[in-house]
Formats: structure tokens, sequence, C-alpha cells
């Protein structure tokens, strides 16, 4: 423990962050307000709330996906756009969003065609990444050929391949079987522990946000703000059965409780 | 669950082709006995297909088989030049109205204009202009085809979905990436739908032109077949040659389009009833997905 507190260095400042918009019918829409939050290198955050509460506009505005009208998010000291532009995030959407005429395996080529890497390095890399998320087998299939869950992996081998430093992940596990989701998790936490990057992991579900997160921003909506954090203080490396442990379920209702003190 | 014999596809083939016959023959029984010239309007099957094989000459030395393909070559090559230079300029316009929507709003309009204007009045303009024969026949045949891609493969691109852009938005991907690596590939199958119906229309449109300018090629002999200039059966030979030639550019097509995309080869292999699976162990896990085929975005 002493050992991660020495070396917590912040990665994503965010500062009186405030986006608003104007919805289909012209009205203004506050989607968020008033967000100040410093992530440090190597953590899980979850950022968890109900539909409607900015969790995703959020997580687009740190990937640039979305400007802000207020405040500022700061990287490393660069601005959004200038961390887009050196590919430092994975993006990972909650739909798998893979190219059906491309294999699996060159779906997960794909960014790195982009930064226009060798064949070579692009072979080795698509090979490690599917190694690592089981589905090597399947690299010369076509996404159409796998399940929702074999599909959301490749989506995530696919956010690692680029070796980002953030990886940005939107509900991508939300639309899976609870059986499927409990072995992505695990997936998830074994790949995050093994490379120590840092992930923002949007999730409308409170007991994901807990199992996975070393913190749990909660939002709430009208207006979209950052209500409460909570420390997640389960031992690391996660393991399932913590699920059944009185520190789990006392964890889960201290978040559940920043919601009903809010404003819901 | 076996399948009953009716759902094969074959069979229902047949079973059309059979009807047709009979519908056919029975039209050119009550034509033969109420009409006055019924090789004009409706002959028998058989007629026609005695008059494909008969050594008989009917024009100079040419027999009627052979007058339909010597005439043939001229019509249909100008049609494949006329096609492939459609395909490409519609193509290309495809590309010009994605990139920038002022194009799209300043030429979109006339493409219209131009598909609305008939053939036979096009032809006397495009030959005025061109002052070829040959070249305005091609273009003619360009000009009917070069719209249904042009307008497919526009709607292909924009049907892509905004989470593709926002895909290649976190790799920083520069714009003409976002062509070659996304639009170009998810409008391929609009690009095959648009060149399945542009390439009967080619041919139609050359074997039309042939009828009004003269000067050999198909319409030519189907016009002085149809005048008794000839003998009347090599117009119901023309008839039949091109149906056949037009159903065929399109299967012609439809297995380019299997060469070209080895995905819509696995989907196919995967989703035909009625056989056994090749790569079975793959799909173990995956019954969710196999049912997706229907969503192929072909709409034809």
């Amino acid at each position: 423990m002493a050992d991660t507190e020495a070396k917590r260095e912040v990665e994503i400042e965010i500062k009186d962050l405030g986006v608003s918009f104007t919805d289909n019918a012209g009205n203004p829409v506050q989607a968020l307000t008033g967000v100040n939050l410093d992530i440090y290198k190597g953590e899980f955050i979850a950022l968890l709330g109900p539909s409607g509460c900015g969790k995703t506009t959020l997580l687009r505005s740190v990937a640039d996906l979305q400007q802000p009208t207020e405040g500022k998010i700061s990287i490393e000291g660069n601005t959004p756009r200038q961390t887009r532009l050196a590919r430092k995030f994975g993006f990972v959407f909650q739909q798998p969003v893979l190219f059906d005429w491309r294999t699996v395996r060159k779906n997960v080529e794909l960014p790195l065609e982009v930064m226009s890497e060798s064949k070579e390095e692009r072979a080795k890399r698509a090979e490690e990444m599917l190694e690592m998320v089981g589905l090597s087998n399947f690299a010369d299939s076509y996404p159409k050929q796998l399940s929702g869950g074999m599909q959301q992996r490749v989506n995530i081998a696919r956010a690692f391949s680029l070796k980002p430093d953030i990886l940005l992940m939107d509900e991508p596990f939300s639309a899976l079987d609870e059986f499927t989701k409990e072995k992505l998790h695990m997936d998830l936490l074994r790949l995050w522990k093994a490379t120590n990057k840092t992930i923002l992991f949007v999730t409308h579900n409170i007991e994901e946000a807990v199992f996975l997160s070393t913190r749990v921003c909660v939002f709430t909506p009208h207006p979209g703000r950052l209500a409460n954090v909570v420390d997640i203080t389960l031992p690391q490396p996660r393991e399932l059965n913590m699920k059944n442990t009185m520190e789990f379920t006392n964890l889960v209702a201290q978040v559940r409780g920043s919601f009903e003190g809010g404003s819901l | 669950m076996k399948k009953s014999i009716f759902e094969k596809k074959w069979v229902s083939v047949l079973f059309w082709i059979v009807l047709l016959i009979i519908a056919w023959e029975i039209g050119a029984f009550i034509v033969a006995a109420t009409k006055r010239t019924p090789a004009n309007i409706l002959p028998h099957l058989t007629n026609i297909i005695a008059a494909a094989f008969s050594t008989k000459q009917v024009a100079g030395k040419l027999t009627a088989s052979e007058v339909v393909f010597t005439s043939a070559g001229a019509t249909l090559f100008r049609a494949l030049v006329g096609f492939v230079l459609g395909a490409v300029v519609g193509y290309v316009l495809a590309l010009l109205m994605k990139l920038s929507g002022i194009v799209e709003k300043l030429i979109f309009p006339y493409l219209m204009l131009i598909q609305l204007i008939p053939v036979i009045g096009l032809a006397p303009i495009i030959l005025s202009i061109t002052g070829d024969i040959n070249i305005s026949r091609v273009i003619i045949s360009a000009i009917l085809s070069f719209f249904p891609v042009a307008t497919n493969v526009l709607e292909g691109m924009k049907a892509v979905p905004k989470d593709n852009y926002d895909l290649m938005y976190t790799y920083a991907a520069p714009k003409w990436m976002i062509f070659s690596k996304v639009l170009i590939p998810s409008s391929k199958p609009y690009l095959f739908t648009g060149l399945k119906t542009g390439a009967p229309m080619a041919i139609t449109a050359s074997i039309l032109v042939d009828t009004l300018q003269g000067d050999g090629g198909l319409g030519c002999m189907l016009s002085q077949s149809l005048k008794h200039a000839m003998n009347i059966y090599v117009f119901w030979l023309i008839v039949f040659f091109c149906a056949i030639i037009g159903i065929l550019s399109t299967y012609v097509i439809g297995w380019i389009e299997l060469a070209v995309t080895p995905s819509l080869r696995v989907e196919r292999r995967t989703s035909r009833p009625g056989r056994p699976k090749k790569n079975k162990k793959a799909l173990i896990e995956k019954n969710g997905g196999m049912n997706n085929d229907s969503s192929q975005i072909q709409k034809v």
C-alpha cells in the first residue's frame, strides 16, 4: 500500500467541468456541471450513475469526442485533443463496433494500420492481444461468426493493441449476460494488472463498479454532477468470491447510499 | 428437421419455368387461331428453337443465329464499355458527393434530371455532340448505368453508423483513411447492388439506341426483322438472347462480388440451409450471431 501511495501521480485533472448542449427540440440541456476530479496513474475509476447523469458525457469529453463548455481537462499537462492526436486513448464503445468485412485479426490490427505500424509489428501485436483475451483460435473468423461476448473481447483487444496510456470504457458489458460479464470482468482486471493502464469505466451497475474499481465516482442527474467519490478498499487482485464478503456488501450499500442522499 | 422438396431453390425455379412455358404455349395457340401474323405477336416456342438451329440463310450467307451473334458483338461491346465507364464515373461522383455536401447539393439535382430525359430524346443530342455513332452509344450506356452506381454507393456511405466515425476519431485517423478503411469497404455491398441494376440497363440502352440509329448491332437487326425485312424469328432470337445476357450480367456481378468479399463467402457458407456446416467447431459458441445473417446490408 505504501508503495502505491509513493508513486501517486496525477494523470488526468478535471477542473470545474461543465458541458451543455441543445437537444433536438432546441432546448438547452446541462449535461454536466462543476465536476472536479483528479485521476491518478494506474487507477481503475468507475463512473457510476443512472442514465442522464452525464457519466458518458464526461468520458467523451476526456476522449475529445465532446467539447466541454466550462472548465478544463488536462492530461499530463496536455489537452484532450493533444492526447488524442498522440494516440494515447483506447476507447471501448458500448457496441463492439467491429468491421464485418475484416477478420478478427484484421479488426485488432485496425488502429495499428492507422498508426502505420509495419506489417510484422501489426501481426505480432494482434497475435499477442488475441492471446490475452483468449481468442487466438478465432483470429481468422469474421465478427458475425462470434457471440456477443466474444465480439466485446475483440473490441477490448483492439483497444489494448495500440498500447494506450488511458483506457476509456463506455458501458462495455451492459449488453452481456451475467456469466459472460463475470468472465470478462476477470479478464479485464487481469489485463489491467498486467499492463498498468489507467482505466475510466462507465457503468450503471453498482456491483460492477464496486467489484472492478479502485474508486467509484457517483453521478446524479438533473443536472449531471459528481455527487460522491467512494474509495474501494477491497484487496487486490480481486476474486469473484469477494462478492460474498461483508466488506463488498458494505461498499455497495455505501455507494447506493450516496444516491439516496443525493438529489435523485 | 428435413426440408420438404418444395423449399429447395431449383425446384421453385423449375416450377416457374414450366409454368411460363405452359402459359406461353396456351397464348401461342390462341394467337395462332385469331391473328393474321401470329409470328409477330407470340409464336410457338418450338418455332423459335427451330429457328435458332436452322441452317437456312436469312441475311446474305448468315443463318438466323449467326445474324444474332455477329451483331451482338458490337452492341454488347459498346454496352460493356459504357457500363464500365458509367460505373467508374458513378463511383467517383459518389465519393465527391460524400466528400463535400456542397458538391452533393450542386450536382445531385442534375443527375436526377439526366435520368428523367428519355433515351430516345437523349440519343440524337449525344450523337450531335460527339459526332461519332459508336462513341455516342457508349455514352448513352454510361449515362444509364452511372446513376444506380452513384446513388447506391452514396447511400451506402451515408449508412455508416456514427460510432464507426467515433472509433476512427479516437485513433486520430486522417480523412483519407476514413474513406479507405471505413466508407469504401462498408459501401461495397451497395456498389454491387448498383452494378447489378446498372448492367442490364446499359445493355438495354445499347440495343435501344441501335434501333434508332441503324448501322449494325442487335437493335438494328431487331427493327429490320420486325418490319419483315428479315426472317421474323431473328427478332425473337434477339429478344431471348438479350433476356439471357441481361440475367447473366447480374449473376456475373454477383459472382464477382462473392470473389472479392471473403466475409460474404463465409456468411453464405454458414447460413446455407440443409447442408452440413463446414466450420461447425467455430460456430458452437455463437448461436446469437448466426441469426443476424438477414441483417446483411443488401437491398435490391
